[in-house]
């Protein structure tokens, strides 16, 4: 798989169409984002592990909205971008995607129900009937209490790093809520409870396109996405709102329509 | 159960509707508990997440928010998104073990001084069965 991208990498730097590809590239046995332009060894082209190119994108896009690229695009980082350009943050117009299917482990891995995006040539296999089943059926069955002690256990874990939000596809503000004093006292380990992660659980409502990276960031191994999954299947279950599949709708909680 | 204890509810009503009905309320002599505390806003969807957060974080046994009815909102739409808002909040604060019922939403018009000396005995009521707030417990245990 990796040499079918390599290659169809190679094609389009060559003929001209895009300046520059963003993918993820081996360096010293390390992986990092890296911008392949004409004449780069695509031969250290890597697809693993799972990064949000999308940032990088976005970033690219602020820094010169003229500049042509392509990008390594998944199904999560489609959602992402399709949830940036509706709030002004990119325009898709001068970006080129190039589409790949996850495999059947990769997408296990994230709980992700499209792990392939909606462009025509994909390359890799979509999996298109996927059967997840439900990854928080139990944790759905706790009572109160014991979601308590669940959560509690968990956040008193967390060391307020910012991993989670510097990671995030789709946390994009300037200025950040966790970071104003009036909620979050500063200088306070672990941060109170519960704001920190309640804040962000509802900031990330009908933003979160679900690609996990915050809970594979995560240093203390705060299983992060339970949370915003759940916030995620609210949305649907409340306004039939599901963040990244469609360009055109708004976010419900935006709006001031009646549901 | 202490029986001393008595709940403490953060109340943030929206200053054209509830408001003014607590204030009628008040001057019609109706009695109900004095557990609320009120904090008056412009209109109920000035409050955003982190407040109701912040409130139950700070001790809050029960967060009360009492907006205008649904087409009476002084501001045209305001009343709609809170009632959004709230929504998805109280579902997420079920997510981390606060009973959904300790946050909640009313309308309440002016004229209504009756319908909210009701609610505040009901809710006074319901949150006495519940007990105090978990997170005061997390609180005291994390300083």
């Amino acid at each position: 798989m990796e040499r079918v991208v390599r290659k169809k990498v190679k094609e389009l730097l060559d003929s001209g169409n895009v300046i520059a590809v963003i993918g993820l590239k081996d360096e010293l046995g390390k992986t990092t984002p890296y911008l392949f332009r004409r004449g780069d060894d695509v031969s250290k082209l890597k697809l693993s592990p799972h990064y949000p190119l999308a940032t990088v994108a976005r970033k690219l896009h602020k820094a010169d909205p003229e500049y042509k690229f392509a990008l390594l695009c998944r199904g999560c980082d489609e959602r992402a971008l399709i949830e940036m350009a509706k709030r002004n943050q990119i325009d898709l117009d001068g970006i080129m995607l190039i589409g790949i299917a996850c495999d059947e482990k990769m997408a296990r891995e994230c709980n992700c129900a499209v792990p392939y995006p909606s462009c025509d040539d994909i390359i890799g296999e979509p999996l298109r009937d996927l059967e997840l089943g439900d990854p928080y059926g139990e944790f759905k069955k706790m009572s109160t209490p014991e979601k308590l002690e669940f959560w509690k256990k968990q956040f008193l874990k967390c060391n307020k790093c910012y991993g989670c939000r510097n990671i995030c596809p789709m946390c994009f503000c300037k200025e950040c809520e966790l970071e104003n004093g009036l909620w979050l006292r500063k200088g306070r380990l672990p941060p109170d409870y519960p704001v920190y992660h309640l804040i962000r659980a509802f900031h990330l409502a009908g933003k979160c396109i679900g690609c996990g990276e915050c809970e594979k960031a995560c240093p203390a191994g705060i299983p992060l996405m339970t949370l915003n999954r759940l916030v995620r299947d609210d949305m649907k279950d409340l306004f039939d709102y599901v963040a990244g599949t469609d360009g055109e709708n708004v976010n419900p909680l935006y709006t001031k329509e009646e549901f | 159960m202490d029986s001393e204890w008595e709940p403490k509810i953060v109340g943030f009503l929206c200053n054209w509707c509830c408001y003014a009905g607590a204030d009628m309320a008040g001057t019609s002599r109706m009695q109900y508990p004095p557990n609320i505390r009120v904090i008056r806003v412009m209109c109920s969807s000035r409050l955003n997440a982190e407040m109701i957060i912040k409130a139950f974080q700070a001790g809050a046994d029960a967060v009360f928010i009492g907006g205008c009815h649904p087409g009476d909102c002084h501001y045209v739409d305001g009343n709609y998104r809170t009632k959004k808002r709230v929504d998805v909040l109280k579902r997420l604060i079920g997510y981390v073990g606060i009973e959904p019922e300790r946050l909640r939403l009313e309308w309440i018009s002016a004229a209504e001084g009756e319908e909210f000396a009701k609610t505040m005995r009901e809710l006074c009521d319901e949150i006495k069965n519940l007990g105090p707030s978990p997170l005061k417990q997390i609180a005291e245990e994390m300083v």
